[in-house]
């Protein structure tokens, strides 16, 4: 009777949040002048591509897009999962722009999703498929996800396929971030010497020295088909503590994309391997220095995760809120109606949050 | 009585000790030597196993009955005040529900209720309180019933029997949980026949169980003293209810009926969903006693509170004061002032004296009531401006005065079951008022209402409202205080000072801006003064609306001072430094990932430092340290944590309990409005609600008797979609999948013929009609009638007919062959979404969702449509010619010869050509003419034989016909003699 209906919101930030919340809770939205004052309007490739992937794993839902892009209604319906999925997530934005949401679509699917991606693994924009693989992945565990049923294998530079599962989740205090014992990684070089992945991580082992001997970093290069198609080389860092929290960052160097390449330009010069190896620890570093139990990176998710719980205390702790989380604690308040208690801690420069779950609950499971 | 069930645990029990003397003592005495003289019992075999076969029985039984027991332990997630305990009494009509509940309540408050009206809530013990409901007879106030009971007393009327209602509501509780059952049976005093009593409560008692379980208490009341049920047994039924617990039942948890925050949108049963515009925590009309160490109630301490029975008498609201008196009992005129009520407490003086200072106002009612509304009318804007997403109509005012007047009260909802459904605060008073001053301002609203008259008395300033009423108070220029504070910093804000200086505020506004869905500013005011309210407040700002000029506002005054530098949204610093995009830019890139633009040199030795500690090879201590500041916060989280996954594996109600208290200790540390704000109202809360737009006729059929629940719909359960239940949909299915989209799916075959095969393709037509079709359908499987095995495609061929497909199949078909194919098609069910409307409609009415489509033929008169293509016809088969077998004659060339077709086929005739003539001499021709002949005589004697030997069959036929007739007919008459013969006889014999 007097109830409206779709939640109404504007512009294309946080477009993936929104349609992920949207979906979680069952409420349809309705997302306006998207780009409008754009010169380009509308909906971008990736987020057109979102869309798809979005149809391809649920069903009873309803996507309008209106003719110029700046309007979409999006009724969400059953997140189905399925085996055998395949998507193209188009070469515009890197995987772990797609695995970011679909993590947790997969939650709450009715069916495991077990899905082919196949797009870019690593680029500046997005966390690569290895940060995934070797902390977001594990952060999940937390939230009482078990961990064999998540499982991501990179086929080749190019196409990496998720292993979803289905859980309960918990909530969970997870305060104590611990020391740094050891720093893991994971170089890539695709059709590019093998040699420059070694000038990579020997200029970040030099600065990792000061602190830590415990350094391993592995090297994966890729040549022939499994290289994909350009040039591009890069690394992904992992810092571990002892209380099992890990800090990841990713720095890769490749060319631009192709919607940013004019013809007549020349390729730009590429960032030196050492230059890169320099950044890429001096990144962790900075993730380290910050604390929290969470790299600035997996706030968001973080907190997504939290105010899913159960109507339990969730405890949390990170350090700098980005305005990524920020966005996020508001999306969650507006879909989830879930407030996070924020509270600094001058003394280690972090911040604690502190929230009541909303319950959400998967719905979409048959009923045994 | 002290209530059993309280958890009070610390408290030592008083030992037990065994009297010594006495009736009792002998007993004892007497009982011990026996068995100690005796030394052997009568029989002392009798408790012992003699068969192993029995003893494994009774060992299996054991384990049984213990896993029985053994249920997955639920999660009970209610802390702090125990809501009333919600005691539903429901029967048949006539059985004594009223009554019931009268002598309940009567047991408990010593006070005699006039009837029965809504749900009445009394203190029962110290930590406890009863709620009694009385369930209407009608399937609607059933289910509401079930869904907030507690403990459901199922009243059976004992010189009858089960009635169906009882069942009806057995069946509806057990798809709301099932709550505890009990059963009472009254009327059992009309049996005169003891043995027959007896046999009754056997009999109903088992039929009880069979219903619910083995051994479920079914209450006799035993009669009626004066009106009233034996005074034991209510004494008795009223102990059984006072150690009955709530059973935390799964469905609760997952239907708030009872509990409602968080959720925005509500469900009102009978009357449709709504979207809630405000809810505000009130005292409680009927609080618990203080937790004082004594024994028992005191008396002062029974309270009862019955709104709809005409009990209470000043009741107090966030913005109002009712007071409600019987007109029988007091008459206002200005002269008799000694003649007050009798019944009245202390409260009641204070309302009696506003009611009477009413009189000394100028204005006639009518007046007062025109001038509030011109009030109403020029108070619009300004309210308006504070709430802007409420749509108030002016001319609706004064139906909305109503249904604010009318509906409270009307609720029993929420977690302890009472709170109202207010649909609206609009009446504003300008004036300064304080209650004894002599000139008073007050509006009063009369109306009539369930019977007798109430008063509304409307004031503003009403210092003894509540606290509520003083927090909420805040005036138009919020966006100033918050400034104030802002910039004062945190730590001007410890959390006692918040209180006061509210109240403060409150206490001299000029009371112009009471508005009840001001509770949002009210909230974030309380957020701003606690400690961590920065950072919330940066985050979470004041509304989305006002939210980024907020943010970019507070960062520019906070950025010069030293302590919040550090938490600033890195966004913020970023955005001055390097243009990238700002934090208002809707169209923002969505990244996850941040980068920081600024590199700093790790190889500084400075820096290197500060982070030192943050590794292995860093001082253990100091890293300690870190963690420590932390755990003062977090009290014993860490142990917890550490604990966690052993836990996992382990006990599983101990990891609930740990949980739960870890929950209670985070949520206690923060103050009371942050906790509400987080939490939402606990339960045991009495809350207001208000909902706006609800249609009047909530109000005009408005019936105490039936209880009215709101309900949180939660995630999900407002979409449409299809649910799978295992059996017919009825009130009590219960439902094994919830689909937004169940395929329902038709079977369709559609049949085509050959026009033209090839050597394993064929050329189908009649199957579609178009080549659009064809390409539909383009790689289905197709089957022939004749079990060739199915082809598996389907192409489509560009000829001049449309619809033609070519297909290919195992083997070559046959131009008889019919070909078709099975396809699916999905049915589209039309969704369609009728809530049910009891609530808004006379209670006594029939509810009617839609008319059938047979009803409306026939109201319509409509003839039923007749299609002719339905009708089922008879289905005429020709029967098949099948062609000769022609083997080609290269084919036949190769075959061996056994092989081949011989064909020289057998004739039955030969051919005239090849018959060999005979010609006959004269002698011959003579012979043969002869034998003809005698051939002929013999036949012909042969043939007049038989007709005679037919004739005389036939004579002789008719004549057996005869006599058999006669026969029978003498035989009947026998038989008939025989019979009367008979039946006399037996006749005779019986008597």
């Amino acid at each position: 009777m007097g109830r409206e209906k779709a939640r109404r919101l504007s512009g294309s930030r946080h477009f993936r949040q929104r349609l992920v919340l949207a979906t979680l809770t069952c409420s349809p939205v309705t997302i306006e002048d998207i780009r409008s004052g754009d010169a380009a309007p509308g909906l971008r490739p990736h987020e057109v591509s979102l869309l798809r992937l979005l149809d391809k794993i649920s069903d009873h839902h309803s996507i309008d897009l209106n003719e110029t892009g700046t309007k979409l209604r999006y009724k969400p319906g059953v997140i189905i999962g399925g085996k055998n999925l395949e998507h193209d997530c188009g070469v515009h934005r890197g995987i772990g722009y797609f695995l970011e949401p679909l993590i947790l679509l997969g939650l709450f699917a009715r069916a495991p999703i077990s899905i082919r991606l196949k797009g870019i693994t690593n680029d500046t924009k997005d966390p690569s498929v290895d940060t995934f693989r070797m902390s977001t992945l594990h952060m999940l565990k937390h939230f009482g996800v078990p961990i064999e049923g998540l499982e991501l294998k990179i086929d080749s530079r190019g196409s990496p396929p998720l292993g979803g599962g289905e859980v309960f989740l918990q909530a969970t205090h997870w305060i104590e971030e611990g020391m740094v014992k050891r720093i893991r990684g994971v170089s890539f070089s695709t059709r590019v010497s093998a040699q420059i992945e070694h000038r990579i991580i020997y200029a970040a082992r030099g600065i990792f020295n000061r602190f830590i001997p415990d350094v391993h970093i592995f090297t994966d290069h890729r040549s022939g088909p499994t290289g994909g198609k350009s040039a591009g080389y890069g690394v992904s860092l992992v810092a571990e503590t002892t209380t099992g929290c890990l800090l990841s960052i990713d720095a890769t160097v490749s060319y631009p994309n192709v919607d940013e390449i004019n013809d007549d330009s020349e390729r730009p010069e590429l960032m030196s391997p050492e230059d890169l190896g320099v950044q890429a620890a001096s990144m962790l570093l900075e993730e380290v220095a910050q604390g929290g139990v969470v790299d600035s990176t997996h706030q968001g998710l973080l907190f997504i995760l939290c105010a899913l719980c159960p109507p339990d205390v969730t405890k949390v702790r990170v350090g700098q809120l980005t305005p990524h989380a920020i966005e996020t604690l508001r999306n969650i308040r507006d879909f989830l109606d879930v407030k996070f208690i924020i509270k600094p801690d001058p003394n280690s420069n972090t911040v604690t949050l502190k929230c009541m779950g909303a319950g959400v609950k998967n719905l979409a499971r048959k009923i045994s | 009585m002290p209530p059993a069930d309280t958890g009070g645990g610390e408290q030592p029990h008083k030992a037990h000790r065994q009297s010594k003397s006495g009736a009792k003592a002998r007993k004892k005495k007497g009982k011990g030597k026996g068995d100690e003289a005796g030394g052997d019992q009568k029989n002392p075999k009798a408790f012992a196993f003699k068969s192993a076969v029995k003893a494994k029985r009774l060992q299996s039984r054991a384990a049984e009955i213990e896993q029985r027991r053994l249920h997955v332990p639920i999660m009970d997630r209610s802390i702090g005040e125990p809501p009333p305990f919600v005691v539903v009494v429901q029967g048949p009509p006539q059985v004594g529900k009223s009554l019931l509940i009268k002598c309940l309540v009567k047991r408990y408050t010593k006070q005699n209720l006039s009837e029965v009206c809504g749900p009445i809530t009394v203190v029962s013990g110290k930590s406890r309180r009863v709620q009694f409901l009385e369930c209407p007879n009608d399937i609607n106030g059933m289910i509401d019933a079930a869904k907030i009971a507690d403990l459901a007393l199922l009243l059976i009327d004992g010189s009858y029997g089960f009635e169906m209602d009882t069942f009806e509501f057995l069946n509806i509780m057990q798809v709301h949980g099932f709550p505890r059952v009990m059963g009472v049976l009254t009327h059992i005093d009309n049996f005169k026949d003891p043995k027959k009593l007896r046999k009754t409560k056997q009999r109903l008692k088992h039929r009880f169980w069979a219903e619910i379980k083995e051994g479920a208490k079914l209450f006799y009341m035993s009669g009626l003293d004066n009106g009233k049920y034996n005074k034991r047994d209510v004494n008795n039924l009223a102990r059984f209810i006072s150690v009955m617990k709530p059973v935390p039942l799964s469905w609760r948890m997952a239907h708030p009926y009872l509990l409602v925050d968080r959720f925005e949108d509500v469900h009102i049963t009978g009357a449709g969903d709504f979207s809630l515009s405000g809810v505000t925590g009130l005292a409680d009309p009927c609080p618990l006693p203080s937790a004082a160490k004594k024994r028992g109630l005191r008396d002062k301490e029974k309270l009862f509170y019955a709104p709809m029975s005409g009990l209470g008498d000043l009741l107090y609201d966030k913005d109002a004061v009712y007071i409600n008196i019987n007109d029988h009992l007091v008459q206002f005129s200005k002269n008799d002032d000694n003649d007050a009520p009798k019944k009245q407490g202390k409260g009641n003086d204070v309302g009696v004296a506003l009611v009477k200072n009413l009189q000394n106002t100028r204005y006639s009612v009518d007046e007062k009531l025109e001038q509030s509304f011109i009030n109403f009318f020029g108070r619009r804007p300004a309210a308006q401006s504070m709430e802007s997403n409420v749509e108030d109509n002016v001319i609706s005012a004064s139906q909305q005065d109503k249904k604010d007047a009318n509906l409270r009260n009307t609720g029993t909802m929420e977690s302890n079951g009472h709170s109202e459904c207010s649909s609206d605060s609009e009446e504003d008073n300008d004036d300064d008022t304080q209650i004894n001053d002599r000139d008073v301002d007050l509006r009063e609203e009369v109306e009539f209402h369930n019977g007798r008259l109430r008063r509304r008395a409307v004031s503003t300033n009403f210092e003894d409202v509540d606290e509520e009423v003083t927090d909420e108070d805040e005036d138009e220029d919020e966006d100033e205080d918050d400034s104030n504070k802002e910039d004062s910093g945190d730590g001007q804000f410890s959390g006692g000072s918040v209180s006061s200086d509210d109240s403060g505020e409150a206490n001299d506004s000029d009371g112009e801006s009471e508005n009840a869905s001001k509770w949002k500013e009210s909230l974030l005011a309380r957020t701003l003064s606690s400690r961590s309210a920065n950072l919330m407040q940066l985050v979470y700002g004041q509304q989305s609306s006002k939210l980024e000029g907020m943010v970019s506002k507070d960062n520019s005054g906070e950025t010069d001072s030293s302590d919040e530098e550090f938490f600033v949204p890195k966004g913020q610093k970023k955005q001055a430094k390097n243009e990238l995009p700002s934090f208002d830019d809707i169209d923002a890139e969505d990244c996850s990932k941040f980068i920081k633009a600024d590199q700093r040199d790790w190889s500084n030795e400075q820096l290197i430092n500060s982070i030192r500690d943050r590794f292995v090879t860093g001082n253990w201590s100091k890293a300690a340290l870190r963690g420590k500041e932390l755990n003062e916060n977090g009290e014993e989280d860490e142990e917890i944590y550490g604990d966690f996954e052993d836990l996992e594996t382990g006990e599983l109600k101990e990891e609930m309990e740990i949980r739960k208290q870890l929950n209670i200790s985070e949520l206690n540390e923060l103050d009371e409005d942050t906790r509400v704000e987080i939490e939402g109202f606990r339960t045991g809360t009495y809350v207001r609600l208000e909902v706006r737009d609800v249609p009047f006729e909530l109000v005009e059929h408005f019936d105490p008797r039936h209880p009215i629940l709101v309900g949180g719909i939660g995630l999900g359960e407002d979409n449409t979609g299809y649910m799978q239940v295992p059996f017919r949909i009825t009130a009590t299915g219960w439902i094994q999948e919830f689909n937004n989209s169940a395929r329902i799916v038709k079977k369709i075959k559609l049949t085509g013929e050959p026009c033209k095969i090839f050597k394993k393709t064929a050329l189908i037509k009649g199957m579609f009609t178009s080549a659009l079709e064809v390409a539909r359908f383009e790689g289905a499987a197709i089957r022939t009638a004749a079990k060739i095995e199915p082809g598996d495609m389907l192409k489509r061929k560009g000829e001049n007919i449309e619809g033609i497909a070519r297909c290919t199949f195992e083997d070559k078909i046959l131009m008889s062959d019919i070909v078709f194919l099975r396809a699916w098609v999905n049915v589209d069910v039309p969704t369609y979404c009728n809530l049910v409307t009891t609530a808004l409609q006379p209670r006594e009415q029939a509810w009617q969702g839609m008319r059938t489509t047979a009803e409306l033929r026939r109201a319509h008169n409509i003839p039923i449509p007749h299609n002719k293509d339905s009708v089922y016809k008879p289905i005429e088969r020709k029967p098949r010619k099948f062609n000769p077998l022609e083997i080609p004659a290269k084919l036949q060339h190769l075959l061996p010869f056994k092989s081949k077709p011989k064909d020289t086929p057998k004739q039955k005739k030969v051919p005239i050509e090849k018959r060999v003539p005979v010609v006959m001499d004269p002698i011959e021709r003579r012979k043969h003419a002869a034998l003809q002949q005698l051939m002929l005589l013999k036949h012909e004697k042969a043939r007049k034989k038989r007709v005679k030997e037919e004739k005389k069959k036939k004579a002789y036929e008719a004549e057996k016909a005869k006599t058999e007739l006669l026969t029978k007919k003498r035989q009947r008459e026998e038989r008939r003699e025989r019979y009367r013969e008979e039946d006399k006889r037996q006749k005779r014999a019986r008597r």
